[in-house]
């Protein structure tokens, strides 16, 4: 009878269980006396000073700012005491919950929890908030919304917010768009067209709260010395400069991914750039077949031919522009700035022989698309008016400046861009450079829910794929996407 | 415990004027019943629903409308779902192909009289053991085309070149060895216990006789591990079917679709809030699944 | 076994072993590496081997990420769910061998087919399911769903074992008085514990290495399983390579160690599980 062995397995189980305990031990050691499910997300906010985390700008003079930020909600007990509002709130039905967009910077993070737990003290609300994975949050949403248990609000990108508004899962707040704009300068004419209610069937589905979007970086040190200096205007030029500059296989000049990703899009902006349309300006019927469309793949695929693409972009994770610049192998990419705030604590070096510039021009127009990010209500939220309420209080100028020096995010609001960080940071103006001359999300196309499904299926990196991958020629892969985008486009006739 | 206190000679009648068959009936129900509960509610309804959904427009949260093999029709024509057939079928083909050529041949090999037999089988279940997205997300490291473990194991043997492993020559390759490593422990394993369980006097019997090593392989192994080979390519065939996390983390289904499989494109499906469709590309592998398991249940029936 | 190895069968085999042993060990070792690697290293300097070793990416996920509090968790929803599990299905597998009713056969055959059900969508409606039990977003709620991805290949495991083993033990402690349960607690479970093993350590692995049921499932920081955890650690476009690294050895090693010593019950159990099943 095999005995010691059961013994042996047993003492494992007990081994491992008496990890469990003392971890759990340790958990309620650390805030002393707190109730657990309240304590961890409280307790970052308070212990971690933000400042030490921080983002590109965080010049030595500024970061007491930060860290003071976030302390009241944990230091300052009395809720009452700040409490300025005037308005008689409902109570609150049950806890509120709020899901907030995960982002890179966990000071940014931190920020926000803190901020809507002071939100909830104020007001004597029970609040939860739950930071979400950006790369999950269809499928939370998908299943929250047919199990009815959603958040009574929560953050979101435009494409969803177009699905959703949709199927009128989203409350109305134009009067808490009109109120914020009021209080504070003015919407932004990015946050305006963003939110155009003919977008969404004559209402405001979310609150805009800040405009995410690419910036391109380049290697300094590597393109000196083949007698680049200044920053290329335009996408040609960025081609030209990236074969002259690169070195295979130790540099690759065009780190943009052509894969199934979210990035790869990039290539439907240049697909506009060059002056093609995905549809036509009803947004009903596909125009992807134009000799315009044929100009920019011809662009591309010659690039991919002469090798300017680091190997497996055509396979690229959302990290892979990241990975490889971080890697030094990439002289261009096209980030949103959690690359030079992964390089701020990484690798100073690197750091040092970064520039920054705005999109490119391409040879018909300049496509630099805005990417909104909102807070929208929950229609069947029980607890919409004090939703409503924290939206407004989340607008607040001096939260939203710390919260900027961390998060990577332009202005939608004029009174927002007086935060110090958008004079300091080269990633910020870039960002501030966005949100006033960028141009809104999927122009020149009309961005409605067809658009949205097109770009979610990935279907102009796939036609470059076809290309560069499969060898079709130009015209099969622009007929056969035309009749796969109009397969999408007849979907919501 | 409702059932105790019984004293259960054969045939004897128990006071409440239940046949003893009777009361084992009603005793096997109430033993069998958490499982088939938890079966119907938490397997059985869920498929009823996708199978149901798919035959409709429903879009997350919207209401539901019958459109009948509407999402298959559009399904089917797209070039990407015609690809997604071929690749799931090469994919699992070979997958599986290789786990039963190593399979079998690493459970022999562990079978031999061999020294620390307990401290190789230990190490064989190690890719088992371990959290497929852990897995899958060291191997699509060790792929990276700068400075992954391959291609620095390319630099180290003087070829400067960077390989792509994800390239649409070797992304389904690629594939295929990760998710062979992580898959073939439970192969061997099942195989070297059904080894152990064949008599040694078989094998003694056929050496008096003369046999040679491959005629004992071929007429007293094989044989003997039939029945587990079938088990064993059931249940793995459809777990390797089913998984989403070996291309997913790896290519995305790219490039172009090269290794693109069923589950990757209903999890496309699911981006755009499209439940209907995704469900439809889901329900799609359904009649390969239950083929598969009518053959291999008449098989085992044989037996 | 017949006959001692030759010399040249030994080189051979243990050539094998020793090509088996790499192929197997390769990975886990690369992850050990990089996870002891600073991040500028693991872009810049490539290495099979570790210039600089750091532990800082342990210090930061057990120090700043709250990974032991996920630890626990999963340990008590992987311990919970094969222990509920092991429990049902060795009822279901007894009544299924050593009882005869009408739908018996119905029942064995449900049990098996479940398993052909696409997993990629049961999300949704299990999520729907969840929620309405009142279990959303709860330990118990995910507990109660690995058991029934366990339960039917435990039943269907088990079934096999009891099968093997002669009624003869069992019928003889009734006639001595003892009643049904008692015969199978003190005579078949005794008997079966390789397959209890086996079942448990299977069970165990499969709740403590899901995924994406969690994923949806749990939204509470505090409430994350080590898998959920460790997905936390790629925000957005970014892979915190080390971390993650040092968080998949804090995940692999415990269910390691498991197998490795359940090693012998698992082939035992699977033996005669899969063999007369």
């Amino acid at each position: 009878m095999p005995r010691p062995h059961v013994r042996g397995i047993v003492l494992t189980f007990v081994l491992l269980l008496g990890l469990a305990l003392s971890a759990c031990a340790q958990q309620a050691a650390a805030p002393p006396a707190a109730a657990p499910t309240q304590a961890p997300a409280a307790k970052p906010a308070a212990t971690q000073p933000p400042a030490a985390t921080q983002a590109p700008a965080a010049k030595a003079t500024e970061a007491p700012k930060a860290t003071d930020a976030p302390k009241p909600a944990a230091t300052q007990a009395p809720a009452a005491t700040q409490a300025p509002a005037a308005k008689a709130l409902p109570k609150a039905e049950g806890t509120f919950t709020y899901w907030g967009g995960l982002i890179f910077s966990d000071a940014a993070n931190n920020m926000l929890v803190a901020k809507v737990k002071e939100w909830g003290q104020a007001r004597g609300v029970p609040v939860e908030v739950v930071m979400i994975n950006q790369n999950e949050t269809v499928q939370r949403v998908s299943a929250a919304i047919q199990a009815g248990n959603m958040p009574d609000a929560f953050d979101l990108g435009r494409d969803q917010m177009l699905l959703l508004s949709q199927q009128s899962q989203l409350e109305p707040v134009d009067d808490v768009y009109a109120a914020i704009g009021k209080a504070h300068g003015g919407w932004l004419d990015s946050a305006n067209k963003s939110t155009d209610p003919k977008d969404f069937g004559g209402k405001i589905p979310g609150i805009p709260f800040g405009i995410g979007g690419n910036v391109l970086f380049r290697r300094e040190d590597l393109l000196k010395p083949a007698g680049f200096t200044t920053a290329p205007t335009t996408w040609e030029e960025v081609g030209k400069q990236a074969l002259a500059a690169q070195k295979p296989p130790k540099t690759y000049g065009m780190g943009f991914a052509l894969s199934n990703v979210g990035d790869a899009n990039l290539t439907t902006t240049w697909l506009q750039a060059w002056g093609g349309r995905i549809a036509d300006d009803t947004g009903k019927k596909c125009t992807i077949d134009s000799p315009e469309t044929r100009a920019m793949l011809k662009w591309v695929s010659d690039l991919y031919a002469a090798g300017a693409f680091p190997p497996g972009v055509t396979t690229w994770d959302g990290a892979g522009d990241n990975n490889a610049y971080q890697s030094g192998q990439a002289v261009f990419i096209a980030n949103t700035g959690s690359v030079s705030i992964n390089l701020q604590q990484n690798d100073k070096e690197l750091l040092a022989a970064t520039k920054y510039s705005a999109m490119p021009k391409g040879p018909k127009l300049l496509v630099s698309p805005q990417g909104p990010n909102y807070r929208s209500i929950w229609s069947k939220s029980k607890n919409k008016e004090l939703a409503k309420d924290l939206l407004q209080y989340l607008a607040d100028d001096k939260f939203m400046a710390d919260y900027f020096q961390n998060a990577i995010y332009g202005p939608v609001l004029n009174s927002q861009k007086e935060a110090p960080v958008f004079k300091t940071s080269e990633v910020h103006k870039g960002l501030l450079d966005l949100a006033l001359n960028g141009t809104p999300p999927g122009w020149p196309d009309l961005n409605n829910a067809a658009f949205a499904e097109y770009q979610t299926n990935f279907l102009t990196p796939k036609m470059v794929q076809k290309i560069v991958i499969d060898k079709k020629s130009i015209d099969d892969a622009i007929k056969e996407t035309q009749t796969a985008c109009q397969q999408i486009y007849d979907k919501y006739k | 415990m409702a059932h105790q206190a019984r004293p259960l000679a054969q045939g004897q009648k128990a006071q409440s004027g239940l046949t003893l068959h009777q009361r084992n009936s009603i005793f096997g129900y109430a033993l069998v019943a958490p499982v088939v509960i938890c079966l119907l509610a938490l397997v059985f309804y869920p498929f009823v629903f996708a199978i149901w959904i798919s035959f409709t427009d429903q879009i997350v949260g919207g209401q539901a409308k019958f459109i009948g093999l509407g999402n298959y029709i559009y399904l089917a024509k797209t070039p990407s779902f015609q690809k997604t057939i071929v690749n799931t079928i090469v994919l699992v083909a070979s997958v599986q192909g290789l786990k039963l050529v190593f399979g079998l041949g690493i459970a022999l090999l562990l079978n031999q009289p061999i020294r620390g037999r307990q401290i190789w089988r230990g190490l064989v279940l190690l890719p088992w053991a371990m959290p497929a997205f852990v897995a899958y997300l060291t191997w699509k490291l060790m792929y990276a085309p700068n400075g992954g473990a391959f291609n620095v194991m390319l630099d180290l043997m003087g070829i400067p070149i960077q390989l792509d492993f994800l390239s649409r020559e070797l992304a389904m390759p690629s594939v295929i060895l990760a998710t062979f490593w992580r898959g073939f422990p439970f192969w061997v394993i099942s195989f070297l216990a059904a080894l152990q369980n064949i008599p040694q006097e078989l094998y003694e019997a056929a050496a008096i006789d003369g046999a040679t090593t491959w005629q004992r392989f071929q007429h007293i192994t094989i044989p003997s591990i039939r029945h587990v080979i079938l088990v064993v390519v059931l249940l793995s065939t459809i777990w390797t079917t089913n998984g989403f996390e070996n291309v997913w983390l790896l290519t995305q289904g790219g490039p172009s679709d090269a290794t693109m499989t069923f589950p990757v494109l209903s999890y496309f499906g699911l981006q755009s809030l499209r439940i209907g469709e995704a469900s439809a590309v889901s329900v799609a592998m359904l009649p390969v699944f239950a083929m598969l398991a009518f053959i291999i249940v008449n098989l085992l029936k044989e037996d | 076994m017949l006959t001692r190895l030759t010399l040249g069968q030994k080189t051979v085999y243990y050539s094998l072993l020793v090509l088996l042993a790499v192929f197997i060990l390769f990975p886990i070792y690369y992850m050990f590496t990089v996870s002891l690697k600073t991040p500028r290293d693991i872009y810049r300097v490539p290495s099979l081997l570790v210039p600089n070793p750091t532990t800082q990416n342990y210090v930061d996920l057990f120090g700043k990420q709250d990974f032991l509090q996920s630890i626990g968790n999963s340990l008590l929803v992987a311990t919970a769910a094969t222990v509920i599990s092991v429990f049902i299905s060795v009822l279901a597998a007894y009544s299924l061998v050593r009882l005869k009713y009408r739908f018996r056969d119905g029942f064995s055959r449900l049990i098996l087919f479940s398993y052909l059900t696409p997993s990629a969508l049961l999300f949704i409606p299990l999520s729907v399911i969840i929620a309405r039990l009142g279990l959303a977003n709860t330990l118990q709620g995910l507990i109660f769903v690995y058991l029934t991805f366990s339960a039917p290949l435990s039943t269907w495991l088990l079934m096999g074992f009891f099968r093997s083993i002669p009624m003869d033990l069992e019928e003889q402690a009734m006639v001595d008085g003892a009643t049904r349960l008692q015969a199978m607690y003190r005579i078949l479970l005794p008997l079966s514990t390789p397959g209890l093993v086996a079942v448990s350590v299977f069970t165990f692995t499969g709740a403590w290495n899901e995924l994406l049921l969690a994923l949806i499932f749990i939204t509470s920081p505090e409430k994350r399983t080590v898998p959920v955890a460790l997905q936390y650690l790629i925000t957005g476009d970014t892979f915190r390579w080390g971390l993650i690294m040092a968080g998949s050895v804090a995940a692999a090693v415990p269910v390691m160690v498991l197998y490795y010593l359940a090693q012998r019950f698992v082939v035992q159990g699977l033996a005669a599980g899969a063999v007369k099943s």
